[in-house]
């Protein structure tokens, strides 16, 4: 019973391997970027867990100050004495402890400039190789003195600096020039991950690096034989009130876990991109099975006829998408291998030092990639293989009743049901809950699937009259297209497959309703966040690390900037956890004298310079939700364990610069010793001195902070709104891909309809039409498809966009924008998009022999 | 083998009607007749005369609006479309104008196509005999593309007779078929009814092609409107004449 399906399956996807090559493309790109994001995470974390189990191999406990509240591993910890380290060297079995510091510290390259990393820049204590961290000595000897340092070896080589030359280095307390005695690695390579590590002994770190007879944490190893346990317990009870102890593993998970989450949030992205390529694909897959089934008319008759039962022709069918599923997964698998692998490189040619890790490939990734891309595949196939199933054996002998059979429908009640519902749950999703919580975003993600589902059903109603329409406004730029021939025919032909035209445009629709819906969303983000920018910045300058770097900038630097006599105002803007009330919140830290000045928070009650009293500033939200006014108290847990009682000194409606809480910076350092950093540093202008002079001076305190960056007002808002624009690059370039292959499904669904009409294209060559004349109107046919689709997707896409636009909270959006720029660019990206689908389909209907496509079968 | 006398299939007070009223188009008009085993019937008429809707009636591919089609003892109307599908597999063979064949398999996989659907074993020695008698055995492992319009139709006459039906119908068989090569697939449907004992049914609006048969069947407007046993190619192109007339 089987073994002829599975032999007329098998035969059949070999008689039509190019036609099903295209559909195979499209299933590996979505597959890929499954696997891809499996495989790269897999691999990436497995490289990095191992990075820091070798680091931490030698550490069999860590001592280091408790967190009241949040995640153990991101936590901005206070530091611990040095002093601890003497008295944990006295706890019995302890063999050895050592104090851990790190901080942010800048190498300046031989050409003077600072050296810029992908990762962060840190200067370490190191007592060299014997020590108890993984890092190991690749060249020269350990810093032993003041004036000595090592550098990671692929710093000092990216920076110009051999052993023995002298480097300048710039701290928390300043620059300092130290002698380069040699290069250090970290585990099995000689870079540090990404960073650079400017490692010195720790009494010359403790000072250079301001920490002030502090430490991050002490390294404890124990005596050889020692039970691990027992001298956890010793240690423990030796520990003061608010500091703790935690096994080596403990510290290496949690640090490893902190770097494996950013990671996830990379692989989300790349699934989140493999949803919308799967979807498309499935329009193209559904697409592709249905021609070729009509295709096939006359053969699946005779089949039927000569005894095949409808099961036997349903299962051939399902059974040819289960073959190419299987190979297109296959290749996917291998392709997000590929994918996995470029990733690391672009991010190592950055500088991002991934340490070489082989490709993991995973049961769970072949699992995944194989139900989703067989899943995806035979579910796109189910309908055509129905329809096939239903096709009557007398149509092997007069195929026009077998064409009836498949032309039944209820698309118009299926399409409007599918759509009704798509759309509420989509409204549901996102107007229910203003904020969003991931199940009513799964909620709108399932409502837009829906409607778009809905939307390509319905579509099918309306592409008969659409591409009239479109093939009269169209050509309107191009006069002689409207009554010429070839543009006849490509308009007429559009319209005699509504089924067709309309789900090869539902491809296109996806993504570009995608597209439409982000750029309206973004362009009024982006419009909304200039006009608060706007109404909000009043500083003259402001001062942050460059962009991508994280680490904040020095303390000194806004203590220098105080003392300049062209500055009249200044402030910093630090950040901490706390929880009020009990919910954690971010806590931005000013100088209340200043920052009024700086930044037009829109006070309605209160004074910005209560923050210098010791109370706390918030925006109207949070004082509505936790009802408070003025003159009320709340109660602030720090991190480190500190409760405070709080008075509120102002409320304010402006949050885009200053968050929603705000404490003064004597409030911060007074409950925690944490070395602090500043986000960004802002700056009035002294009355009576002239911008060139207060950039001067500015600059020149600069020179000794080379990650800095000094930007004015203008400069400041642009940075702003370039990272924003950064992000939106990123999504664009994502969807762009779901266009690719949509473009491949029109470029399928012309050569499969040339294919077609190879008898009907004989017939035109033979009375004369030219194959010019015949490649334009394919052209023409399919660039009306495409103008189809892509105002399908803007119909769809706008209110879609709009609707998003109502839901985000009015402190992202005061103002909605319908980029009519965007929008024109679609259009215009869709007629190109029609041309390149119809290059090959129009030279192979161009190449038919005459003879040939008249002749009888 | 069946016996002379039984009945392979037959119709009784078919009618076949499309459309309604004025528009109304009867395809069959009140036909009976019956077709004995082991013959080789011919069914003519002029265009639209329903000789078609009568074979794909006969064939279970198209339902009757009133009357009954029966095969052996079987009455299609009862069946489902699964139940039609196993009596077509194992009671009916086909034979078409053209499109016979799928172009994905070769000629010997198209011969037992029907057999392997059913998932009948193959009666190896019958299957020689009929490929034998079509002359095809070179040509057992080429593609339908690789063999020409006249030994396409040797493979779907084989195909036709591999399953051993109980009856077979050709639509015009020979309609595509240069006279050489037509009277060659005719000369094998003779055979296969007087020698290999099976049971024809051909519709067919060339007279030459008629005379192969036993029995001619003329049909005009839905009914069948003369016979004729042993036929010449001049008598049935004389009746023919006649009915036109």
């Amino acid at each position: 019973m089987a073994a002829p399906v599975t032999r007329l399956t098998i035969r059949g996807v070999i008689a039509r391997k190019w036609r099903i090559f295209l559909t195979i493309l499209a299933v590996v790109s979505g597959v890929a970027f499954v696997s891809g994001a499996f495989v790269l995470t897999d691999s990436v974390k497995k490289s990095i867990n191992d990075l820091f189990a070798t680091l931490s191999e030698g550490i069999d406990l860590e001592v280091r100050t408790s967190i009241a509240f949040g995640d153990e591993a991101t936590a901005e910890r206070d530091p611990v004495s040095v002093e601890l380290i003497d008295q944990i060297s006295a706890v019995e079995g302890v063999r050895l402890a050592e104090g851990n510091l790190l901080r942010a510290a800048t190498v300046i390259k031989s050409d003077g400039e600072p050296l810029r990393t992908s990762g962060p820049a840190f200067g370490i204590a190191w007592v060299g190789p014997d020590g108890l961290d993984g890092r190991t000595m690749v060249e020269g000897r350990p810093a032993t003195g003041p004036g000595e340092v090592t550098l990671d070896k692929s710093s000092a080589r990216r920076a110009g600096y051999e052993v023995g030359d002298t480097v300048t280095i710039v701290g928390p307390t300043g620059k300092g020039d130290f002698a380069l005695v040699g290069l250090n690695g970290t585990g099995k390579t000689t870079n540090g991950g990404g960073a650079s590590i400017a490692a010195f002994d720790p009494r010359t770190a403790n000072e250079f690096l301001g920490a002030k007879d502090m430490v991050d944490s002490i390294y404890i190893a124990i005596d050889e034989g020692a039970d691990r346990d027992v001298v956890m317990a010793a240690v423990d009870a030796a520990l003061p009130d608010g500091i703790e102890v935690i096994t080596g593993e403990q510290s290496a998970e949690e640090t490893a876990g902190a770097i494996n989450d950013i990671i996830d949030i990379f692989g989300n992205v790349l699934l989140g991109f493999a949803a919308v390529s799967l979807f498309v694909s499935a329009f193209l897959i559904f697409n592709t099975f249905a021609i070729i089934v009509s295709q096939r008319l006359r053969e699946l008759a005779l089949l039927r006829a000569v005894g095949a039962s409808s099961r036997q022709i349903r299962t051939m069918i399902i059974g040819e998408a289960l073959v190419v599923s299987v190979i297109a997964t296959v290749l996917g698998i291998v392709a997000g291998m590929g994918v996995a692998k470029g990733i690391v490189a672009i991010f190592n040619a950055a500088g991002a030092a991934f340490p070489s890790a082989s490709l993991i490939v995973s049961t769970r990734t072949v699992v995944a990639s194989t139900v989703v891309g067989v899943g995806v595949t035979v579910a796109a196939a189910i309908v055509p293989a129905l329809r096939a199933a239903r096709i009557p054996p007398v149509a092997a002998m007069r195929p026009e009743l077998g064409f009836n059979s498949l032309q039944k429908n209820k698309r118009l009640v299926v399409g409007s049901i599918t759509t009704g519902i798509g759309l509420v749950l989509f409204s549901v999703g996102i107007f229910g809950q203003p904020g969003g919580t991931s199940g009513t975003l799964g909620l709108s993600a399932i409502g837009a699937i829906l409607l778009f589902l809905g939307i390509a059903s319905l579509s099918t109603t309306v592409a008969a009259p659409a591409s009239r329409v479109i093939s009269r406004i169209l050509p309107l730029p191009f006069r002689p297209m409207t009554r010429s021939v070839p543009g006849r025919l490509g308009s007429r032909n559009a319209q005699r497959t509504p089924r067709r035209t309309a789900s090869t445009a539902s491809a296109l629709m996806i993504g570009l309703a995608l597209v439409s819906t982000v750029s309206v969303v973004a362009s009024s983000v982006q419009a909304s966040f200039k006009e608060q920018l706007q109404g909000s910045v009043t500083a003259d300058f402001f001062v942050s690390n460059g962009p991508g770097n994280f680490q904040g900038l020095p303390v000194s630097f806004s203590e220098r900037l105080s003392e300049l006599p062209e500055l009249s105002a200044v402030s910093p803007f630090r950040a901490a956890t706390a929880q009020v009330n009990g919910d954690t919140k971010q806590i931005g830290a000013v100088r209340g004298s200043a920052f009024g000045q700086l930044v037009d928070i829109d006070l309605t009650s209160g004074s910005v310079e209560s923050l210098d009293e010791g109370k706390i500033l918030l925006h109207r939200d949070p004082a509505r939700d936790y009802a408070v006014s003025v003159g009320d108290t709340l109660t602030i847990l720090w991190l480190n364990g500190t409760e405070q009682r709080i008075e509120v000194g102002g409320i304010y409606d402006d949050a885009t610069i200053a968050g929603n809480w705000l404490v003064g910076l004597s409030t911060l350092q007074a409950v925690s010793t944490a070395t602090p950093t500043d986000f960004f540093i802002g700056a009035k202008i002294a009355d009576g001195v002239s911008i060139e002079d207060a950039r001067a001076a500015v600059e020149k305190v600069a020179l000794d902070f080379p990650s800095a960056e000094v930007q004015d007002q203008a400069e400041f808002q642009q940075a702003q709104e370039d990272q924003l624009n950064q992000l939106l690059i990123i999504i664009y370039g994502l969807l762009i891909i779901s266009i690719a292959i949509a473009v491949l499904g029109i470029a399928n669904t012309m050569a499969l309809s040339v294919f077609e009409r190879t008898r009907e294209f004989g017939l035109l060559r033979a009375v004369g039409m030219s194959k010019r004349d015949l490649k334009r109107s394919i052209r023409w046919e399919a660039v009306i498809v495409a103008v189809f689709g892509a105002s399908l997707g803007i119909i769809v896409g706008i209110p879609l966009g709009l609707a998003v636009t109502t839901a985000l909270p009015s402190t992202f959006i005061t103002t909605t924008v319908v980029p009519v720029n965007t929008i024109i660019t679609i259009l215009i990206a869709s007629i190109i998009v029609g041309v390149v689908a119809a290059i090959g389909p129009a030279r192979r209907a161009a190449k038919l022999n005459v003879l040939d496509a008249i002749s009888t079968h | 083998m069946n016996s002379p006398s039984t009945v392979a299939a037959g119709a009784a007070d078919a009618f076949k009607i499309y459309g309604k009223d004025d528009s109304e188009v009867r395809a069959l008009d009140g036909v009976t007749v019956n077709f004995a085993s082991g013959k080789f019937t011919a069914i003519m008429g002029p265009s639209g005369s329903g000789k078609s809707t009568l074979m794909h009636c006969l064939a279970g591919l198209d339902s009757l609006t009133s009357g009954t089609i029966t095969i052996g003892d079987t009455n299609l109307a009862t069946l489902n479309d699964k139940e039609l599908t196993l009596t077509r597999r194992s009671n009916v063979g086909f034979i078409f104008q053209a499109y016979n064949l799928i172009p994905t398999l070769t000629a010997l996989e198209n011969i037992t196509l029907p057999l392997d659907l059913g998932g009948t074993p193959v009666d190896q020695q019958w299957l020689d005999t009929v490929i034998d008698a079509v002359g095809l055995r070179s040509r057992l492992d080429h593609r339908p593309s690789e063999l020409s319009g006249g030994q396409q139709q040797r493979v779907a006459v084989a195909r036709a007779l591999a399953s051993k039906p109980r009856i077979i119908f050709a639509d015009e068989p020979t309609g595509n078929l240069d006279s050489r090569m037509g009277a060659e697939i005719l000369s094998f449907m003779r055979h296969a009814v007087t020698d290999l004992g099976q049971t024809i049914v051909m519709v067919t609006h060339d007279p030459v092609a008629a005379s192969y048969a036993d029995h001619v069947i003329f049909l005009a407007d839905g009914k069948i409107v003369d016979e004729l046993d042993d036929p010449t190619a001049d008598q049935v192109l004389d009746r023919m004449k006649r009915l036109g007339s």
